[in-house]
């Protein structure tokens, strides 16, 4: 390595000059055609681990719960009562707040047949919306954006407030952008390499995973440009818990406040996997998720814009009926599931409750196949094919 | 020779890179003969670091001896998980590893049970590179298996599909070549194969067998499952199946069909010979023509910067946080249909990781990146991946001495050649150049250049 310095300079020198910019990069010059767009915006929440719905929603009137659940139901008189026979968990007082309000519908018992009880092979499911029975490599919203947007060639359409992107979110051909924090995520690819790299395209297209790779840089560069831009317009003036999650929505808030296309958020919240010693980790995490929606809610009321916003809450499954000798819940089927929104066609409890007495070996029986959920979201709120996206036709609710 | 020729040698590159995890630093001998190269990397290393094998309790445990077993548990999954990682790029059995993590991926499954993925894991070692069929028998007689496709349930009374629909499906024949009956008759076939949780042992349990007559693929008679299995065999399509796979993991995405529907058909004459295919598909001219078109997974990316640098991990977890942030665990495929392949790894989040990667790992540098939290309490994986320090040496010296000093220009070319399957482009190396030359010394020089090239797109490909 002796000449090094003389090689320095001479490389230096070479550096500068002007790249050829191909097309599929010229798009960024233009805005790109969007999704046709109707302003809507859809969120989802997660909730990882399987949330406990039986100790969410609880059937207060029903011996039942009690009887399968000697220690951990919640006693009638701490049930937040919402109806004749349901009531919210005593840590859901904001979730109460906006049931009052007609901004929630909660629909019982929504699974899919054949229910898988392992988190990965039941959140597989959710995530690619395929049958027990077959296995998908692309996500419900990643086919959404296939479907919608063929030839736009921008990866924040759908935007996952984190470090990793979800399988849902993974199309064909398009895919959304994991951005935990917009900042953080413009600092890592305005460093001098990543700049230059993005924009030193190699001339033979001949190698489609080369171009590929190519094609995601410089959409992921000019995607965290624009949204790090956005993002600075809208300062949220509302007051969230101090968490992670929370801090979650508050961008999701922020990024929609402050005029951008994105159509999708998703947002997570884990440790819902109670086994052992449920109460406590329960009463915190719904806290924190009650809390936490409601803080985002009022931010986007206060910016008019929480009647373009519908927020899905989901889990991968729900639990047993019957809690298990750690005083926690094992891995069961069928669950609740959360439609916020400002303008819903259906308010509060749209469906039956849970059948307590007619279990499958312990666990609910599914009376909504959450596809149903996913295609009305996708039909009636985002207009879009949902027979394409889902590859097949389920009913339709009526909540949107 | 030195490294510096056999980097010329495209040919050796290229099978480096696709039958291992890369070319190693050690300076190969002899001119490129791949099957010379392959008998030196192929010994059975099997993989113990979980010695008991289910449970320390006695009877029904109480909720304390439950804590104590899930806590040892994740911890040998943790165990498991890194033992295998470093030693999948151990010069001695690099070929059959690479071999094994096919199969790992091909027989895809899942078990919390560390000791029973462990002894999976052994089985698909042991027959990596043998015959077919014996793997194939192996397999289906495996405990983890047996527990993941739900034949533990799969009684005379009640039989349960699961297994048998995905062997044909998945493991041999693939879809659209059987009936919705032939599954039925074939999980008949396998009912009673079932394992005693004690022991961790395969078992019959013929009480629950179903020894009536099926009829299975138009033939009918009193089968067995191994019976069903040598019926599978039997099909060439079996051969096809399993030639397309493993061509299009080692060669890539744009094979040519005629030239693998032969090695198929030498594939099933020859009984199955997995070695033998390999040989045949390393000694043909067309693997060679299709370098730099294979997209790496994490864990391939991964191990190829170690074998690359020869560095070493001091922190386990750390591992574990990059398997994790980038996709891929070791023994967590996302489903039974295996680990997604190609551009699918790729999205703007795993790119920006992937490019930011060299960096954290040849500067120790912290991570602010975050693994997803799967919400599972039972999943090891999830306690450990946390960001931090990254803690990764590298002897720069021994690397260093690896490449020839006569100018910094050639030393940056070697570099490349080394690094990148294909070299990248003019503006990309100019840019590299002027980036190392900030430095003041040899060692960091090469360090930066070293980054430099590894944190470009072209490095995500082999």
């Amino acid at each position: 390595m002796a000449s090094r310095r003389s090689f320095i300079k001479q490389s230096a020198l070479a550096t500068a000059g002007t790249m050829l910019l191909p097309n599929f990069l010229k798009a960024f010059e233009i805005r790109p055609d969007f999704i046709q767009d109707s302003g809507k915006v859809l969120v989802v929440i997660q909730l990882s681990g399987g949330n406990d719905g039986l100790n969410t929603i609880i059937p207060y009137q029903n011996d039942l719960y009690y009887q399968h659940r000697p220690t951990l139901a919640i006693s009638k008189s701490n049930v937040l009562k919402a109806s004749d026979s349901l009531g919210f968990h005593p840590s859901l007082t904001k979730l109460n707040e906006l049931y009052d309000q007609g901004y929630l519908s909660v629909i019982n018992n929504v699974g899919y047949p054949n229910p898988d009880r392992s988190h990965f092979r039941s959140m597989d499911i959710w995530h690619t919306a395929s049958d027990a029975t077959e296995y998908l490599t692309t996500g419900w919203v990643g086919r959404y954006l296939d479907a919608s947007c063929k030839d736009c060639h921008v990866a924040h359409q759908a935007i996952e407030i984190d470090d990793t992107l979800s399988l849902a979110l993974k199309g064909e051909t398009i895919k959304g952008l994991g951005v935990k924090n917009p900042k953080k995520l413009y600092q890592i690819l305005h460093n001098e390499f990543f700049q230059r790299v993005s924009k030193n395209i190699p001339t033979d297209s001949s190698n489609s995973e080369l171009h590929y790779l190519y094609k995601t840089l410089a959409e992921t560069t000019s995607s965290a440009d624009y949204i790090y831009d956005k993002s600075k317009v809208y300062q949220s003036a509302v007051s969230y818990p101090n968490n992670e999650f929370a801090g979650q929505l508050k961008t999701v808030a922020e990024l929609i406040n402050s005029g951008i296309e994105t159509k999708v958020y998703y947002v997570s919240l884990s440790g819902f996997d109670t086994h052992v010693r449920q109460q406590a980790v329960h009463e915190r995490l719904l806290g924190i998720y009650a809390e936490s929606v409601h803080a985002f809610i009022s931010d986007l009321e206060k910016n008019n814009r929480f009647k373009d916003v519908m927020v899905m809450t989901f889990s991968e499954f729900g639990r047993r009926v019957a809690q298990n000798a750690s005083n926690g819940t094992d891995h069961g089927t069928a669950n609740n599931l959360f439609i916020m929104g400002k303008n819903l066609k259906q308010k509060g409890f749209i469906n039956e409750t849970p059948d307590l007495s007619k279990l499958d070996e312990g666990d609910l029986i599914h009376q909504i196949d959450f596809r149903s959920v996913y295609a009305t979201v996708l039909n009636k709120w985002l207009g879009s094919n949902d027979e394409q996206i889902l590859k097949k036709k389920f009913e339709l609710l009526n909540f949107a | 020779m030195s490294l510096t020729v056999m980097v010329e040698s495209l040919q050796y590159k290229h099978f480096c890179n696709r039958a291992a995890f890369g070319i190693p630093l050690s300076a190969v001998k002899n001119s490129f003969q791949p099957l010379a190269i392959m008998k030196e990397g192929v010994a059975d290393k099997p993989i113990q670091v979980i010695e008991k094998p289910v449970r320390d309790y006695e009877g029904k445990p109480n909720e304390a001896e439950i804590k104590v077993a899930l806590k040892k548990n994740k911890e040998a999954q943790i165990r498991l998980n890194t033992a295998w990682f470093n030693q999948l790029t151990d010069p001695q059995v690099v070929f059959r590893e690479k071999m094994t993590f096919f199969w790992h991926d091909h027989f895809a499954c899942r078990t919390r049970n560390a000791f029973l993925a462990q002894q999976q894991n052994n089985t698909l070692r042991k027959y990596a590179l043998g015959k077919f069929g014996d793997l194939l028998m192996a397999v289906s007689k495996d405990p983890a298996m047996l527990q993941f496709l739900n034949n533990q349930q799969n009684r005379k009374d009640k039989p349960n599909e699961n297994f048998a629909r995905e062997v044909m499906e998945l493991f041999t024949l693939g879809r659209g070549n059987y009936t919705e009956s032939d599954i039925k008759n074939a999980a008949r076939a396998f009912t009673g194969w079932a394992f005693n949780p004690l022991t961790g042992e395969y078992l019959f349990r013929s009480r629950q067998h179903d020894f009536d007559s099926k009829t299975f693929r138009g033939k009918t008679g009193n089968f067995s499952g191994e019976d069903i299995i040598q019926m599978i065999l039997g099909d060439k399509q079996t051969a096809f199946f399993i030639t397309h796979k493993i061509c299009k993991f080692f060669a890539g995405e744009a094979i040519e069909k005629s030239e693998v529907d032969a090695l198929a058909e030498k594939f099933f004459k020859s009984d199955y010979d997995i070695n033998q295919l390999l040989i045949n598909l390393y000694s043909s001219d067309w693997f060679y023509k299709n370098s730099g078109n294979r997209i790496k997974s994490p864990v391939e990316l991964i191990a190829g910067v170690q074998v690359q640098t020869g560095g070493n991990f001091n922190n386990p977890f750390n591992i574990i946080f990059l398997q994790k942030t980038l996709g891929q665990v070791l023994f967590q495929p996302p489903n039974v249909g295996g680990w997604p392949a190609g551009k699918e790894w790729i999205d703007s989040s795993s790119l920006t990781f992937r490019m930011s990667l060299p960096t954290l790992l040849l500067r120790n540098a912290e991570s602010s990146f975050q693994a997803k939290d799967d919400g599972d309490v039972n999943d090891a994986t999830n306690t450990v991946a946390k960001p931090g320090q990254i803690s990764y040496t590298v002897n720069w010296e021994k690397l260093a001495g690896s490449f020839r000093k006569n100018s910094a220009d050639k030393t940056l070319e070697e570099v490349e050649g080394f690094l990148l399957v294909k070299p990248t482009t003019e503006e990309n190396r100019k840019m590299i150049a002027a980036f190392a030359g900030e430095a003041k010394e040899d060692l960091e020089f090469l360090k930066k250049a070293c980054i430099g090239f590894m944190s470009l797109p072209e490095y995500q490909l082999s």
